[in-house]
């Protein structure tokens, strides 16, 4: 019982850090490599929204438009001028990392921090006693998940994206404000970097690389699942689930390169990843 | 004479580069030496990241793999194993030879046909991962997160250390500039620019970029080996993912794509962090990120793009000398005819295509294949090169079934493609984009670039009808769209195939162009035996140089006959002049 809820909650969680990563590649064909930066930049949130005795709650819209009007910025000043280079742009959201990075051990130091749990305790599942935070992230994913299947279906905004994604210079012809539509999406994918990373806090220490250790990981999901949501799911409950078994049974050390390795032959044998196997 | 003037001064650089490493320790401080030291090891890394990065086009991370599992086999050698002189040595051919098998299974994995730039760099950045989990899992026997320290290594003071790393970096630098401005070494560029285009050249791509990738590992590992001595311990860090960053970084910095530029970026850059870092660590950080983001916006060839202004006032290298060929009528072994398709059929999905396409061609035809757009006329010339292309049915070649059968290997077995829209190179000169063309007749050197061009003299008479032959030394990024297009077909001429596939070749070209591509074309059907099959649609054009016409209508084959046969159908006339309309 407690490794189905390992395997349902890790999934869970690693749906939440990949989906700000997922929506600005799956519209925009660019992977953002200051995801990691973005995670970190939510956490930190949590620390400034708590150290200023606001209820640790409010981080996650604060870090939502923190991210948000962040990843303004970046769209316009950065990944602007890269579309048509996709790998100048892996390199050059790399590099906004770095300063990312630098920037808030400039402002908060290298300490490693720590936030209170926003959910402390277990509750009792089926007999198990479960910490209630990671029940409250598989929540989360599922609400993440299902608010955004609302979002790119139910409403005109989606609608866009979805003609961008299928033939953006069509999209343009028919009078769609394309350039609006990708800053919208970044902003969209980076607010959600932010609120993954408030997510986050409770479960790992903040720190100016925390990013990192996850953006390898979400980085091979998304490749894994193209561009949709529900292969993004499918993803997280097998590769993560991966992750958790081996983690158990042979070496949590196996267990850490589980996701790369498992991502790297699937896309050898299926470049197309889950979107279209 | 002024080629091998060139290579002359290239190595006279080299040389006074390698005197300056060896007598420099006598002006230099500790702290300056063992930086110094340190970042000319790293700068050989960055010269491999360049050579895959710059000019194959692979963006990678996974050097800092190789370069880990070098010094951690050298480091595990002397720790475990033995400690005195043979230990080293077997160090060093451990450190070399690892990282080139990892480098092939990488390679291997990595470099299929059709597999995307991107996934290049999904698999660079997990194999660090992987070999970084690996240490971490190695228990003493790797040292785990600590790494290994305090074993027995070369003899040799710090100034030693200088001196070696200094000579390799400059012997690594100079094989480097040798080898990327060799005909060989324009190869990477090629494969870069267009890897289709290489891949219908007859030019296995896919082995050059595991060739590549196995080369680099071993000078990788040197580095690796190298860097185990002189530092005296390896940590799990040098193999990590971070640090392939890193490298592409000071790659980027310095200008990919240059060698130099790399290789004083690293040092640069290596020496400045220690210089710094110590009063203002996390600024210096801030502004090395900075700059490389703004680099790669506004200046994606880093700051060696600062210099080339000065490029200019060195002459270019002289365009090679045209050879003729002498002139082969191929021989022919067997009775099956060159082209022979039967049944054959493509679909997307539920959309039929192509069906039921039967057609032979033999040496000496120049075939017309027309149609309405749409007709499926390219798709079918895919089938004749794509062993995959095709859904159903067989294309042989010669007697051969291609199903299967990589466009390299197809286009080796005698059959030469113009795309529709002109497929070349466009970072190299005219003179270059032929060489490639002969690439899979005669190996380019990997020293040296030849001052003769030797092309049959088809492909000779297609450059002077179009005034190429005078452009040889030109970027091919200069030329027209008409001169692309002559330069693509004499490229395939050159290719001497028995099969030629035309998409379109007069499309936007002049009346003049026109007539001229028409004259080569009867010469080389009807004097040199060679086969033509040509999409057209200037039907005069066609009925001017035709020998038989194939007709195409909504992927069906509806004609097949004479010229005259096929100008008097009435589907024809239905299909070109609207008849069934009336």
């Amino acid at each position: 019982m407690s490794l189905f809820l390992d395997v349902v909650t890790s999934s869970a969680v690693l749906f939440i850090v990949a989906t700000g990563l997922l929506t600005i590649f799956g519209v925009l064909k660019i992977i953002n490599f200051a995801h990691g930066a973005w995670l970190t930049v939510g956490g930190y949130c949590a620390v400034a929204t708590t150290q200023t005795g606001l209820s640790p709650w409010l981080a996650l819209p604060v870090a939502f438009v923190v991210g948000g009007v962040l990843g303004i910025l970046t769209e316009r000043f950065i990944v602007r001028p890269l579309y048509a280079r996709p790998l100048d742009a892996i390199l050059a959201t790399w590099g906004l990392g770095i300063v990312i990075g630098q920037l808030i051990t400039l402002i908060f130091g290298r300490d490693v921090q720590f936030t209170p749990s926003l959910i402390p305790g277990t509750v009792d599942v089926f007999g198990t006693a479960y910490s209630a935070y990671r029940l409250f992230a598989l929540l989360a994913a599922v609400v993440l998940g299902l608010g955004f299947a609302f979002l790119m279906e139910g409403t005109r905004l989606g609608l866009s994206a979805r003609a961008v994604i299928m033939n953006e210079t069509l999209a343009r012809i028919l009078g769609l404000d394309t350039a609006k539509i990708r800053t919208v999406t970044f902003m969209i994918g980076t607010g959600l970097a932010g609120l993954a990373g408030v997510l986050l806090t409770p479960l790992t220490s903040v720190d100016p690389n925390m990013g990192v250790a996850w953006l390898v990981g979400s980085f091979m999901l998304v490749m894994v699942a193209g561009e949709s949501f529900g292969t993004l799911a499918v993803a997280c409950l097998l590769l993560g689930g991966a992750q958790v078994v081996v983690s158990t049974y042979v070496s949590p050390i196996l267990g850490g390169i589980t996701i790369a390795v498992l991502a790297a032959l699937i896309l050898r044998l299926s470049p197309k990843g889950f979107s279209r196997a | 004479m002024a080629r091998r003037r060139r290579g002359l001064v290239l190595l006279v650089l080299a040389l006074v580069a390698a005197a300056v490493m060896l007598a420099a320790p006598a002006v230099l401080d500790r702290f300056s030496l063992n930086v110094l030291t340190r970042a000319m090891i790293f700068a050989i890394l960055a010269i491999t990241v360049d050579l895959l990065w710059g000019f194959a086009g692979i963006l990678t991370f996974g050097q800092a793999a190789f370069f880990g599992v070098g010094a951690y086999a050298t480091a595990m050698i002397l720790t475990h194993v033995g400690d005195s002189a043979p230990y080293v040595a077997l160090g060093l051919v451990a450190a070399v030879i690892l990282p080139m098998v990892v480098g092939a299974m990488v390679g291997w994995l990595t470099f299929y046909p059709g597999s995307s730039a991107f996934y290049a760099t999904i698999i660079s950045l997990v194999v660090p991962i992987v070999v970084t989990q690996v240490i971490y899992s190695g228990g003493t026997f790797t040292g785990s997160s600590s790494g290994l320290v305090g074993y027995w290594g070369m003899p040799l003071s710090l100034e030693g250390y200088f001196r070696l790393a200094g000579v390799v970096l400059v012997a690594v630098a100079f094989a480097a500039l040798v080898f990327v401005r060799s005909d060989a070494g324009r190869l990477l560029t090629a494969i870069r620019n267009n890897e289709t285009r290489c891949a219908y050249l007859g030019i296995n791509t896919q082995r050059i970029k595991i060739l590549l990738t196995v080369v680099l590992a071993g000078v990788t590992g040197l580095a690796g080996f190298l860097y185990a001595n002189a530092s005296g311990m390896v940590a799990p860090e040098n193999a990590g993912f971070v640090f392939g960053t890193e490298l592409v970084v000071w790659t980027a910095l310095g200008g990919r794509g240059t060698i130099v530029g790399p290789v004083l970026g690293a040092v640069g850059i290596g020496y400045l962090s220690a210089e710094l870092s110590g009063d203002l660590p996390f600024l210096w950080q801030l502004l090395i990120g900075t700059l490389f983001v703004l680099v790669i916006i506004v200046l994606p060839n880093g700051l060696a793009a600062l210099v080339a202004p000065l490029k200019a006032w060195r002459k270019p290298p002289p365009p090679p000398t045209l050879v003729a060929l002498p002139v082969t009528v191929p021989r022919r072994t067997g009775t099956a005819p060159l082209l022979a398709m039967e049944k054959v059929e493509k679909s997307y999905g539920s959309q039929k295509v192509l069906a039921d396409i039967t057609l032979t061609v033999a040496p000496g035809e120049l075939v017309s294949l027309v149609g309405p757009n749409g007709a499926g006329k390219t798709t079918l010339m895919r089938c004749m090169t794509d062993g995959a292309a095709a859904s159903g049915g067989t294309v042989r070649i010669n007697g051969t079934a291609i199903a299967g059968m990589l466009p390299d290997a197809i286009v080796a077995r005698g059959i030469g493609r113009k795309f529709q829209v002109a497929s070349v190179f466009e970072d190299l000169t005219v003179a270059e984009c032929l060489r490639m063309a002969r690439a899979c007749h005669e190996t380019p050197s990997l020293v040296a670039a030849a001052e003769t061009l030797a092309l049959p003299a088809s492909a000779i008479d297609i450059l002077r009808l179009t005034g190429l032959d005078r452009m040889l030394a030109s970027p091919v990024s200069l030329l027209s769209h008409g001169q692309k297009q002559s330069l693509e077909l004499a490229m395939v001429v050159s290719l001497e195939p028995e099969l030629i596939l035309l998409d379109e070749p007069t499309a936007g070209l002049t009346k003049t162009e026109r007539s001229t591509i028409g004259t080569v074309l009867k010469t080389l059907t009807a004097e040199r035996g060679m086969a033509a099959i040509l999409v057209e649609h200037d039907l005069d054009f066609v009925r001017e140089i035709s020998s038989r016409i194939v007709v195409l209508h909504q992927g069906r084959l509806v004609v097949d006959g004479t010229v005259e046969e096929a100008v008097n159908a009435d589907i024809v006339k239905r299909i070109y002049s609207g008849g069934g309309h009336e």
